[in-house]
C-alpha cells in the first residue's frame, strides 16, 4: 500500500516536473527557412551561446518562441533582414549572433586579424634582427675531394 | 570539526606567509636554516590543508547538513562517489581544492629539489607560497568551506541538503573539475622556476630542464580536463554539443594554448639559445590566465552556464592579477641583458621559422578566443549597449586559423634544423602533397561542397602523411640496422627519442581531433513526438519504439524509453534514452543512448513529454558524423604525452652549433 503511495508519488512527480519543464509544442520545430533566419540572431536563454537555430535545448524559454515567431513574420511575408531588424528593435544589439560590422563593433572583427598582422610583424623584425645569411659553400676541387675520399676509406679500413 | 577545519585553513594560511618571509628574509641574510625552515613550513601547509580537505569530505559523506557547503552540495539519497565529488561542486569546496593541489605540488618541489639549485629555491618558494596565501586568504576570510548554516537563527537540525547539481551526477563530471584544476594549478610551478632563474640570474636553461617534465605533465592534465568537460557535454547536456564556446570553457582553453606554444618555442631555447624573453613572456602568460580563468568562473563579470553564483571576490583576483603581471613586466624588463639570445637564424627556411609562425598562430587563436570572450564586457563600457558574441563569431574566426596550425602541424617536422634547401622540400612534401590533394579530389567527386569540411579532411590526410612517414624512415632504418621487424623497430625509435616520437603522436591525435570537429558539419537532428509502437526515421537509421517505462529510486525518479534501432531492415541496436527528475532539487536530467561507430553516432534523448493532452514522448534523434573519432583522439593525446615523459633511451644533447663563417684554405692530408 505505502510502495504503491510512493509509486503513485513519484509518477505525478515525473509528470508535473518533466511535463511542465520540458514541454514543448510543434511550432517549435525548425524548417529551413527559420534556420536560415534563426542562425543570424542570438539565443538570449542566458545559458548557451547558440544561436536562436542552433540551440537545443528543449523547451528553451528564448530559441523556442523566437522560432515561433520568425515563422509567422515569414508566413506573413516579411524579408529575412526585416524580421532581424525587428528583433534588433525589440532585444537590442544583442539579439544579434554576432557583433555588427559598424561602429566600435567593427573592432571585434578586426581585432583578431590586427593581432595577426603585429605577429607577423613581429616575426619579420625577429628575422631582421637574427637572421645571419647563410653561409655558402666552399669551392671543392674534385682532385682534392677523391683524395680525401680515398683516405676515408682507408681510414674506416683500419677500423675493420 | 567545523573549528578544527577552519583552523587549520587559518594556520596554513599564517605559515604560508611565514614561508614568504623566512624563505626571502634567509636568502638575503645568508641564513639556511631559515629557508630550510620555509620549506619545512610547506610540508607543514600541505599537512594543515589535507585535514581541512578531510573534515570537509568528511562532513559531505556523513551529512553534517549544519555546515552551509554540505547542505547546499550534498543531499543524504547521493551515491558516495558524488558524495566524494561535491568537494568541488560549489566555490568554498573547489577553493580549497585548489589550495590543497597547490599545497601538494608545492610540498613535491621542495622535496624533489631539496639539494638542488639552492641559490634559486628560496625564490621559488616564496613565489609558490604567495599564491598560496592568497588562495589561503580567499578560504579563510570570503570563501570559507567550513561556514555553519543559519548560526543565531534558532535552526538546530537541517534534515537534509540541496544535493549536489544533478547535471554534474556523472562520471566525467567526477574527473573533470580535479584534471582541469590539477592543469591551472601546475602550471604555478614552471612559472616559479622561471621567475626564480630570472630573479638570481641562473646561467643556462636550468629552469627549463627542471620543469620540463612538469609542463608536459600539467599541460595533459589540462587537455583531459578539457576534452573531460567535452566528454561531459556531449553525454549529458541532451544535444550532441562538445564545445559552446562558454566563456568559462573559453577561460579553460586559454592557458592551453600559450601552454602548447611554450612547449614548442620552448625547444628554440634548449637547442639554440633564443626566444627567452618569448618563453618568459608565454610561461608567465599562461599562468596569468590560469588565474584569469578561475577570476572568470567565479567573479560572474561574464554570463556563463558555468560560472558559480556571484561573489565579491571578483576584486580579490583584479588585485592578485595587475600586482603580479606588474611584477613580472617589471622583472623581466629588468632582466633583459640576461635573456639575450646566443644564436641567429641561419635561414628563413628552417624549423625555427616554422616555430616561429606556429607561435604566431597560436597566440593568435588564444587572443581572438579571449577578444570573443570579453568584447561583450568592453562594448557595453564603451558603446553602453549589450552585444552578444556567440559561436558563429568563433567558428568564423578561429576556423581559419585552425586549419592554417593543423598546415603547420604537417610542414613542422619536415623542415629541417638550421635551414631546408628547396630540393629537400620538395622531396619530403611530394608524397604527404599528394596524398592530401587526392583525399580532396575524392570528396569533391563523392559529392562533399563545404569548403572548410574539404581543407580539414585534406589537411587531415596531409599531415598523417607527414607522421607516418617520419616513423616509416626511421623505423626502416633501425629495421635495416638490427634486423628487427617494422613493428619492433617503431617502438626502439620512439623509445630513442620519446619526446619527439611522444610528441609526433600527440600531432596525430589532433588530426583525429580535427576529423571528428569536421564531421560537425554533416550533422543531423530530427525531433519526434511518438507513442509505444511508432516508427521515424532518421539519416539512414529506422527507429521504433518498443516501450516507454517508469521508476525511481531514492535519489531520482526516471522515465525511460525503449526504442530498437534499424539500419535497412534488420536491427542493429536497442537504445534507452531516458530522462530524470531529481527529488531533492526537482531538476531533470537526461540520461542520452548514444550507439558509438567510427564513422558516426545516433544519438538519442527522451527530452520529456508533451503537454498538450496526448502525453507524447518527445525523442530528439541526433547523427553525428564522425565525433567518436574526437574521443579516439583524446586518448591517443593522453597516450603521446606520458611517452613524451617516459626518458629517452638515448640522451640528447643539443649542442648549440653555429656555422660563423668558413676558411678557403684547403687543409693537407696526412698520410
Amino acid at each position: 500500500m505505502w510502495s504503491g503511495m510512493r509509486q503513485l508519488q513519484n509518477r505525478l512527480l515525473l509528470i508535473l516536473t518533466a511535463g511542465l519543464c520540458m514541454a514543448q509544442s510543434s511550432t517549435e520545430y525548425l524548417t529551413p527557412a527559420v534556420r536560415r533566419v534563426g542562425e543570424k540572431l542570438a539565443c538570449l536563454c542566458g545559458a548557451c551561446k547558440n544561436t536562436v537555430a542552433s540551440c537545443q535545448m528543449l523547451g528553451c524559454h528564448y530559441a523556442g518562441p523566437a522560432r515561433e515567431k520568425i515563422a509567422k513574420m515569414l508566413a506573413a511575408g516579411m524579408s529575412d533582414q526585416a524580421i532581424i531588424d525587428e528583433f534588433v528593435r525589440k532585444e537590442g544589439l544583442r539579439a544579434l549572433a554576432v557583433p555588427p560590422l559598424e561602429g566600435f563593433n567593427l573592432l571585434g572583427w578586426v581585432m583578431p586579424f590586427v593581432a595577426i598582422g603585429i605577429g607577423l610583424a613581429g616575426i619579420y623584425l625577429f628575422i631582421r634582427r637574427f637572421h645571419k645569411p647563410a653561409v655558402a659553400s666552399a669551392p671543392t676541387d674534385a682532385a682534392l675531394l677523391d683524395k680525401y675520399h680515398e683516405q676515408i676509406e682507408k681510414d674506416l679500413a683500419k677500423l675493420d | 570539526m567545523e573549528n578544527l577545519g577552519s583552523l587549520a585553513i587559518l594556520l596554513a594560511l599564517c605559515l604560508s606567509g611565514y614561508a614568504i618571509l623566512a624563505s626571502l628574509v634567509g636568502k638575503w641574510r645568508d641564513k639556511p636554516l631559515l629557508v630550510l625552515s620555509a620549506e619545512r613550513a610547506v610540508y607543514g601547509i600541505w599537512a594543515l590543508l589535507t585535514i581541512a580537505s578531510g573534515i570537509l569530505v568528511y562532513s559531505l559523506i556523513t551529512g553534517d547538513f549544519r555546515l552551509a557547503y554540505v547542505a547546499g552540495h550534498s543531499n543524504r539519497a547521493m551515491p558516495v562517489f558524488f558524495k566524494f565529488a561535491a568537494w568541488w561542486g560549489g566555490m568554498e569546496g573547489s577553493l580549497l581544492l585548489w589550495a590543497w593541489i597547490l599545497s601538494s605540488y608545492s610540498a613535491l618541489v621542495v622535496f624533489t629539489n631539496r639539494f638542488r639549485f639552492r641559490d634559486m629555491m628560496p625564490y621559488v618558494v616564496a613565489i609558490l607560497m604567495a599564491v598560496q596565501c592568497f588562495f589561503l586568504l580567499l578560504i579563510s576570510f570570503p570563501e570559507n568551506p567550513f561556514q555553519v548554516l543559519a548560526v543565531g537563527k534558532g535552526i538546530t537540525e537541517v534534515p537534509d541538503g540541496n544535493g549536489l547539481n544533478p547535471l554534474l551526477q556523472y562520471w566525467a563530471m567526477v574527473i573533470h573539475p580535479p584534471m582541469l584544476y590539477l592543469g591551472y594549478v601546475g602550471f604555478v610551478v614552471p612559472f616559479a622556476f622561471a621567475m626564480g632563474s630570472l630573479i638570481t640570474r641562473q646561467p643556462g636553461d636550468a629552469w627549463i630542464h627542471t620543469t620540463r617534465r612538469w609542463t608536459i605533465l600539467t599541460w595533459g592534465f589540462q587537455s583531459a580536463g578539457i576534452l573531460l568537460g567535452a566528454g561531459w557535454a556531449y553525454a549529458v547536456l541532451g544535444w550532441g554539443g562538445y564545445w559552446g564556446w562558454d566563456p568559462v570553457e573559453n577561460a579553460s582553453l586559454l592557458p592551453w594554448i600559450t601552454a602548447t606554444a611554450f612547449l614548442h618555442s620552448v625547444m628554440m631555447q634548449e637547442k639554440k639559445g633564443m626566444m627567452k624573453v618569448w618563453n618568459m613572456v608565454l610561461i608567465s602568460a599562461t599562468f596569468f590566465l590560469c588565474i584569469f580563468g578561475t577570476f572568470l568562473t567565479r567573479s560572474g563579470i561574464v554570463g556563463s552556464v558555468h560560472a558559480f553564483a556571484q561573489s565579491p571576490i571578483g576584486k580579490y583576483f583584479v588585485a592578485f592579477l595587475a600586482i603580479g603581471i606588474a611584477a613580472t613586466i617589471y622583472l623581466i624588463l629588468d632582466r633583459l641583458d640576461y635573456l639575450k639570445s646566443e644564436a641567429h637564424l641561419e635561414s628563413v627556411l628552417s624549423r625555427e621559422s616554422s616555430f616561429l609562425f606556429n607561435n604566431l598562430i597560436l597566440l593568435a587563436s588564444c587572443f581572438a578566443v579571449l577578444w570573443g570572450t570579453i568584447f561583450p564586457v568592453i562594448s557595453e563600457a564603451v558603446t553602453g549597449e549589450k552585444i552578444s558574441v556567440d559561436a558563429p563569431f568563433y567558428n568564423r574566426v578561429n576556423v581559419p586559423i585552425g586549419l592554417f596550425l593543423l598546415f603547420l602541424t604537417g610542414v613542422g617536422p619536415l623542415i629541417a634544423w638550421r635551414r631546408s634547401s628547396i630540393e629537400s622540400l620538395k622531396k619530403a612534401f611530394l608524397w604527404p602533397s599528394l596524398l592530401g590533394l587526392s583525399v580532396m579530389a575524392a570528396l569533391l567527386i563523392a559529392g562533399v561542397r563545404h569548403f572548410y569540411a574539404l581543407m580539414s579532411f585534406g589537411l587531415c590526410a596531409f599531415v598523417l602523411a607527414t607522421i607516418l612517414m617520419e616513423f616509416w624512415k626511421g623505423s626502416r632504418a633501425i629495421a635495416a640496422k638490427t634486423g628487427q621487424n617494422l613493428l619492433l623497430a617503431a617502438v626502439e625509435l620512439t623509445h630513442r627519442n620519446t619526446r619527439r616520437y611522444g610528441g609526433y603522436i600527440v600531432h596525430m591525435a589532433i588530426v583525429f581531433m580535427f576529423i571528428g570537429f569536421t564531421g560537425s558539419a554533416f550533422n543531423l537532428d530530427s525531433t519526434n513526438e511518438v507513442r509505444v509502437g511508432d516508427k521515424f526515421s532518421i539519416g539512414r537509421y529506422e527507429l521504433k519504439v518498443r516501450d516507454l517505462l517508469d521508476g525511481d529510486n531514492d535519489n531520482y525518479a526516471w522515465r525511460r524509453a525503449v526504442i530498437d534501432v534499424y539500419i535497412g531492415g534488420r536491427q542493429v541496436a536497442t537504445l534507452n534514452p531516458e530522462q530524470r527528475v531529481y527529488k531533492a532539487s526537482r531538476q531533470s536530467t537526461s540520461e542520452v543512448s548514444i550507439r558509438r561507430r567510427l564513422n558516426e553516432d545516433l544519438y538519442l534523448n527522451f527530452a520529456g513529454v508533451t503537454n498538450d493532452g496526448r502525453n507524447l514522448a518527445i525523442i530528439q534523434s541526433y547523427v553525428f558524423p564522425l565525433v567518436s573519432w574526437i574521443w579516439i583522439g583524446f586518448v591517443t593525446l593522453l597516450f603521446g604525452t606520458a611517452i613524451c615523459l617516459i626518458p629517452s633511451k638515448v640522451k640528447m644533447q643539443y649542442a648549440r652549433t653555429e656555422v660563423v663563417g668558413y676558411v678557403e684554405r684547403h687543409a693537407a692530408v696526412t698520410k
